[in-house]
């Protein structure tokens, strides 16, 4: 395994390849894939789209869902984004999301009694703290025994969701109702909402704002300076004098509390408790929000959108078309391979350039 | 005592039984280690094959022709695999990511146009047990595990091809010095890759139950990538491997009797690859050559 360290240092070292074209081929060749989907239900890809696109821009209430989709991805995607900054795969947004949302839902529901301007702040520490540490683990025995991350981050995703998984059936398990989920969050816990019928919250807002601290720590500070340093070459951040095992953990830690707060907000703003297994993969669409902007940390918060509006269209054309939603999952992991494959793109652009010399 | 015997005889049973996809998968993974490819996306591979298998065996009825269907499934995800990381260098482990992502979508997507059901499919033909001395009804495919281990082992240490693979995998320049087609091999290991763990995957819908699951995988596939480097990149080790996770895997049955929370027990596979990790693969070389994309 310890090579494997090494191997991914080379990667990274040699990436810096994506450029804006190519992002925006990967989308759009992303989208052609996609449309053959719709082709093979029996559905024109045109008439899809252009229905994907009022059902996610058309409306003020199909704006709204468009945002709403957006929080929890763009949560996902700067955790994930900050992670390879710092030279770590995070694919375990998803387990650090459902240990945020957890703590959100034990603070939201069991500390009484305090005005919203505490409550929330502490239930969102609480949520960033326990999805910080749940990645901070894996930073951990990156380091210590250097496991590759890829395989812990899945691995701990597995554990996290069995673990909430229990405590919300058995012993946190909200007595009145079947439904397997914790007491509802008292008032003072919750995220206000923008509108009293659409379910779009403050999380949005934080999600902002969180995105603007990313920037202020990576732009301004020496901690942003260490993480682009070590994500980029180990080696030469050593030999600045970086502590480097220190910049993992403390990566994977902010990484982590990133996705954390991404399930709070789904708790604080949507459902107002934990529900079993409530996450239809938030975490993993983070790594096609991030990829699709070279893993910029401010640009996730437009990609998280983008992705949003796809996914709100999506409920639109499923419900008049009965076209499974779940083909926004292969869009996704389409633009995750499209940009990382930008020899790919470009010969697939050259095969296009042939055909018009004709 | 004769309880405790059952048990000790259930999960015997039952560790065999569960080896069976891991250490296919975990094989699949030696024949890519070994050429230099990290095969990260076992999983898509394996989820791929679990629902073509299930697939075929609805369409044509027949076992056979949903375990080619599996095979096939596997190879197709592994060859965009080999073509993303051997064509144009695509990282290996986001290649795999986003390949385990890809199958995972078009999986949950074609079992609704397909069947029109988001969580799996119809049931469909199974294979059926065969009886054997002492271990009693055992599926065909635990023969043709052990067949696959005995017969990877003397394909990659005693013949010409195999030490062209290792050669590959360690010294790519080396090996195309001597003369060795390295992209050939490397394409002959990635589609060996993909029918070993289309067949992992194919076990799972058709042999272990009969039918296909939404994510029915669950992870088995980076389970498979750990046992083979516990197995150092050997498939006799990846059976060794295989057999330790059959067992963390098969005391889910004998445990999930006594009340203890289905949550918790399901939690253990994960905990033991986290545990593999962190104290029993430190050391083990993997071959030079792993993940390394060559400039051609």
């Amino acid at each position: 395994m310890k090579s494997n360290v090494k191997i991914l240092d080379k990667l990274y070292a040699a990436k810096g390849i994506s450029n804006t074209i190519v992002l925006f081929l990967s989308l759009i060749l992303a989208l052609i894939v996609g449309g053959v989907f719709f082709l093979a239900n029996g559905y024109s890809p045109i008439d899809a789209y252009a229905a994907i696109f009022i059902g996610a821009f058309g409306s003020f209430p199909a704006f709204i869902m468009t945002l709403t989709q957006a929080t929890p991805l763009i949560f996902s995607g700067l955790a994930f984004a900050v992670a390879i900054r710092g030279g770590m795969l995070n694919v375990g947004t998803e387990g650090q999301l459902f240990i945020g949302a957890f703590a959100a839902a034990i603070v939201g529901a069991y500390i009484k009694g305090c005005p919203a301007y505490i409550h929330i702040p502490l239930v969102l520490l609480a949520a960033a703290i326990a999805g910080g540490l749940w990645a901070a683990l894996v930073g951990f025995l990156k380091v210590r025994f250097g496991s590759n991350e890829v395989i812990t981050t899945i691995m701990l995703n597995f554990v996290a969701i069995n673990l909430t998984g229990y405590l919300v059936n058995y012993p946190l398990k909200n007595p009145e109702g079947m439904m397997a989920q914790t007491k509802p969050i008292f008032d003072s816990a919750k995220l206000p909402r923008f509108f009293s019928q659409y379910q779009l919250s403050a999380a949005i807002l934080l999600a902002a704002l969180t995105i603007a601290v990313i920037a202020f720590i990576f732009y301004k500070t020496p901690l942003g300076y260490e993480i682009e340093v070590t994500g980029k070459n180990k080696r030469a951040a050593e030999t600045a004098g970086i502590k480097i095992d220190r910049v993992v953990i403390i990566t994977m830690f902010i990484s982590g509390a990133i996705a954390g707060l991404g399930g709070a907000g789904q708790v604080m703003g949507i459902n107002h408790s934990f529900i079993d297994g409530f996450s239809p993969g938030y975490g993993f669409e983070g790594v096609a929000v991030s990829a699709l902007v070279a893993n910029n940390p401010v640009l996730t918060f437009f990609s998280g959108i983008l992705f949003g509006a796809i996914k709100a269209g999506a409920i639109t054309v499923n419900r008049i078309a009965h076209i499974p939603m779940d083909f926004v999952f292969v869009i996704q992991a389409l633009v995750v391979i499209f940009v990382a494959s930008p020899k790919l793109v470009g010969s697939i652009l050259n095969i296009f350039k042939k055909k018009g010399d004709k | 005592m004769g309880s405790l015997l059952d048990k000790i005889d259930i999960i015997l049973i039952s560790t065999i039984r569960m080896s069976v996809p891991i250490t296919l998968a975990a094989v699949a993974g030696v024949f890519s280690a070994r050429a230099g490819i990290m095969a990260l996306g076992l999983e898509g591979m394996m989820l791929a094959g679990a629902f073509c298998a299930a697939l075929g065996s609805y369409i044509a009825g027949n076992v056979l022709i949903g375990l080619l269907a599996g095979i096939i499934g596997g190879v197709i995800i592994s060859l965009f695999h080999g073509i993303l990381t051997i064509r144009y260098k695509v990282d290996h482990v986001i290649s795999g990511i986003g390949l385990n992502l890809l199958a995972s979508g078009i999986t949950t997507v074609l079992l609704q146009t397909i069947w029109g059901n988001r969580g799996n499919s119809p049931e469909v033909n199974s294979i059926s047990p065969i009886h054997i001395p002492i271990l009693g009804e055992i599926s065909p495919l635990v023969c043709v595990m052990i067949l696959v281990v005995i017969l990877s082992w003397i394909v990659i240490f005693k013949t010409t091809f195999g030490l062209r693979l290792r050669m590959v995998g360690e010294h790519p320049k080396a090996a195309s010095t001597v003369g060795i087609n390295v992209n050939r091999v490397k394409y002959i290991s990635v589609i060996i890759t993909g029918i070993l763990a289309g067949l992992s995957g194919a076990y799972l819908s058709i042999d272990h139950v009969n039918l296909f699951v939404r994510e029915m995988t669950a992870g088995r596939g980076y389970i498979a990538v750990v046992v083979n480097i516990l197995g150092r990149y050997n498939p006799v080790g990846a059976l060794g491997g295989g057999l330790l996770f059959g067992f963390a895997d098969s005391i889910q049955l004998v445990l999930s009797g006594d009340n203890i929370p289905g949550q918790l027990i399901q939690m253990i596979p994960y905990i033991v690859t986290l545990l593999v990790l962190m104290f029993a693969v430190r050391y083990i070389r993997p071959p030079a050559g792993l993940g390394k994309n060559v400039e051609d």
